[in-house]
């Protein structure tokens, strides 16, 4: 009864503060949720392979990437928009996601995780070598107009085509949880992640769904790739930072929670635009980020202790 | 035995058939002479060390291809100094004490330049310099290093070049006023300095505020804050200094925004790829040294620009190129006048260097705050128009007449 009175008093004061910001600044919860979008749609599929297959892919962002500079020579060579060139650019990552799978992770998946790290740190150094190779490290930057789309609320003017990532990152959410509870593969998977061995003699072929979880997340962050085009410029350097942020929004959020990370992003993404509002604390983001993982991380352990 | 002779004369002849094919390649400078070694460092996986290298090694092609220096080749040989101050100076050791080359060109970043000082200082060979802006770097060689020929201008070189500028813009175009400056700068350590810099020299003359933001580089990329805090402060010119990856996101979301300052200005090291072809780059202006532009009022630019062209089939995308190219006839033209590579003589000739080069001025070296020899000691203010970099400033270089204000965005 407590429990549930304490709740619903912190539930009250979070939607108190959050009306207090929109009222006082509204930018901060616009542009705060825009970014908590970008967060949690790249940091998704990274969980989904956390969660299932256990090992942490360094070469996350680089597969976003590459996914990038395929969306690009597409789009300039057939003229066409990337959210259509999204299918055909998610499938050939999955495809690659698929044989980087079998040719590499799967060999060490019964290997000591450093080695596990420091085979997937060599692939992302691979593919960022690679994409310097064929395309230099000069920028690349495709404009479309509807980048630009604008809302005028009074004085206040704000771009509104961020919260497209807002609707991916909700719609991967609504994906994934179909598919691991209503899909055999999905049923499998979820199987799989909870105890392979146990998956494995119920008959479930762990190493096949293993592939499968690791082709569907590199599809899904192929997928996020082609878009990532349209809102950023991109260069062979351009997915390693989101490598790191993903791995804490996951890190905070729990292994395993994918709508956590969601709400990891959202809180990391309105801390960061509430401290970008003031003038004196705007060049403190990145120090948020650290503290709120600390202090999510450490709140965890203490709670586990007293449990 | 016949089998034998036969195998020789098929080896005497294929010798004979590679050694006409070498003199061929070789050009018209004497085989037997040693060719004259250049050494040079550049970051090759940067466009700017990649063009700067690409750009050189024309311009020795050239000169071969014209008979060479003192009836010897010149012979380029490039390390990459893969942006490390560590590498930088690996580099210079083996360029002198491994390569022996006769002299040293390139450089682009400052903080390479500050790793490679005390080795340059080592050898006391004669250094050519491309890159490094930081008066750090002028601080660390010393009044001393004669031997170090500064190509590119000090950052306080360039600062002053903007202040002169757009004083000088405002007297000849009555309609461009300039009043208040806003700087959006990149929160690392180039755009800290950028900030320090232009407050110290635009912060009397003007009312100038600005804001930091993480560059798309690093992982950032949302210039929402820091366009909000422009925005309110109403600024006639709007300056913004991080990278290439921060140009075209950037002005997206100043449209989203609705925010329209009578100048909107970039100072990035480079520009996207076909930035020009993006139609919200039209009247953009920044800071440069050369632009293809150039091309209209200088014989100079047109011949390094057909010469790249034709050689590699890609427009030269920053002025790193123009300036490389530069360097290797500045030292050449100064190998001819000395008679010899001797260090001593060498120094004395580049000293009394007049050289039209493809920057659209000449080049001739005097002394800056700290060191003797201070070649380009200006920048350029350009403007995209029509999907082309103009010259809207120095005019003796304009290609263009300024576009004034920066149009609201439709």
């Amino acid at each position: 009864m407590a429990n549930k009175r304490n709740a619903a008093i912190f539930a009250a004061l979070i939607v108190a503060a959050v009306a207090g910001i929109l009222v006082w600044r509204p930018t901060v919860i616009i542009y705060g949720l825009q970014a908590a979008g970008l967060y949690a749609s790249i940091a998704i599929p990274m969980g989904l392979i956390l969660g299932i297959v256990h090992i942490v892919n360094l070469a996350h962002g680089e597969f976003m990437m590459v996914a990038a500079y395929l969306t690009y020579m597409v789009c300039t060579a057939l003229g066409i928009d990337p959210f259509v060139a999204m299918i055909p650019v998610a499938l050939v990552t999955a495809l690659v996601g698929f044989i980087v799978y079998k040719l590499t992770i799967r060999q060490a998946l019964k290997a000591p995780e450093l080695n596990q790290l420091i085979l997937t740190f060599g692939l992302a150094i691979s593919l960022t070598q690679l994409a310097n190779l064929l395309f230099t490290s000069q920028t690349r930057k495709m404009s479309f107009g509807y980048v630009s789309a604008s809302l005028s609320i009074g004085e206040l003017s704000f771009g509104v085509y961020n919260f497209v990532f807002v609707a991916i990152a909700v719609l991967m959410v609504i994906g994934l949880r179909l598919f691991l509870t209503r899909t055999t593969a999905g049923k499998a998977a979820l199987a799989v992640g909870q105890n392979p061995k146990g998956a494995a003699i119920v008959g479930i072929d762990v190493d096949k769904t293993y592939g499968l979880v690791f082709a569907l997340a590199t599809g899904m962050v192929g997928m996020m790739g082609a878009i990532f085009i349209t809102r950023s410029s991109i260069f062979p350097a351009v997915g390693s930072p989101f490598t790191m942020k993903s791995f804490c929004l996951i890190a905070m959020a729990g292994i395993g929670n994918i709508p956590g990370i969601l709400g990891a992003s959202v809180l990391l993404g309105i801390s960061e635009n509430f401290l970008k509002a003031f003038r004196e604390t705007r060049g403190w983001a990145d120090i948020v980020f650290f503290v709120l993982i600390i202090t999510v991380i450490l709140g965890r352990s203490i709670k586990g202790k007293k449990a | 035995m016949k089998k034998a002779l036969l195998v020789i004369m098929i080896i005497a002849l294929a010798v004979s058939a590679f050694a006409m094919g070498a003199k061929e390649a070789t050009g018209t400078a004497p085989a037997g002479a040693a060719p004259i070694k250049i050494g040079a460092t550049w970051p090759l996986a940067d466009i700017t060390g990649k063009q700067g290298s690409m750009a050189a090694q024309q311009a020795v092609d050239e000169i071969n291809a014209a008979g060479g220096v003192l009836g010897r080749k010149l012979e380029l040989i490039v390390v990459d100094d893969e942006l490390k101050a560590d590498k930088g100076a690996a580099a210079i050791e083996k360029l002198v004490t491994v390569d022996n080359v006769d002299l040293l060109i390139g450089g682009m970043a400052s903080g390479v330049a500050l790793g490679q000082i005390p080795v340059m200082k080592k050898y006391a060979k004669v250094v050519i310099s491309t890159g490094a802006a930081s008066y750090k770097v002028e601080e660390g060689l010393g009044a001393e290093a004669d031997w170090y020929f500064h190509l590119h201008p000090w950052d306080y070189n360039q600062g002053q070049s903007y202040a002169d500028g757009w004083e000088a813009i405002q007297k000849k175009f009555g309609n461009v006023k300039i009043q208040k400056i806003f700087l959006a700068y990149e929160e690392g350590a180039f755009g800290k300095a950028s900030f320090d810099a232009s407050k110290t020299l635009f912060g009397g003359r003007y009312t100038f505020d600005g804001a930091p933001f993480k560059s798309a580089a690093f992982g950032g990329g949302d210039y929402a804050s820091v366009l909000e805090a422009a925005k309110k402060y109403g600024p006639d010119l709007f300056l913004w200094a991080g990278y290439d990856a921060d140009a075209l996101p950037m002005l997206e979301q100043a449209k989203a925004m609705k925010f329209n300052p009578g100048i909107y200005l970039g100072a990035p090291p480079g520009w996207p790829a076909d930035f020009g072809k993006s139609p919200l780059a039209e009247n953009v202006m920044l800071y440069g040294m050369w632009a293809p532009s150039i091309n209209g009022v200088s014989p100079a630019s047109k011949k390094f620009y057909d010469g790249f062209m034709a050689k590699y089939n890609t427009e030269p995308a920053t002025y790193f190129a123009p300036l490389s190219y530069s360097a290797v006839y500045i030292a050449a033209d100064a190998i001819k006048r000395a008679g010899s590579t001797d260090t001593a003589a060498l120094i004395k000739a580049l000293a009394a260097t007049n050289y039209a080069s493809p920057l659209g001025q000449t080049i001739t070296f005097t002394p800056s705050n700290i060191i003797k020899h201070q070649g380009v000691k200006n920048q350029k203010i350009l403007q995209w128009q029509k999907g082309r970099q103009e010259v809207i400033w120095p005019f003796e270089s304009a290609t263009a007449a300024p576009v004034y204000p920066f149009p609201a965005w439709k």
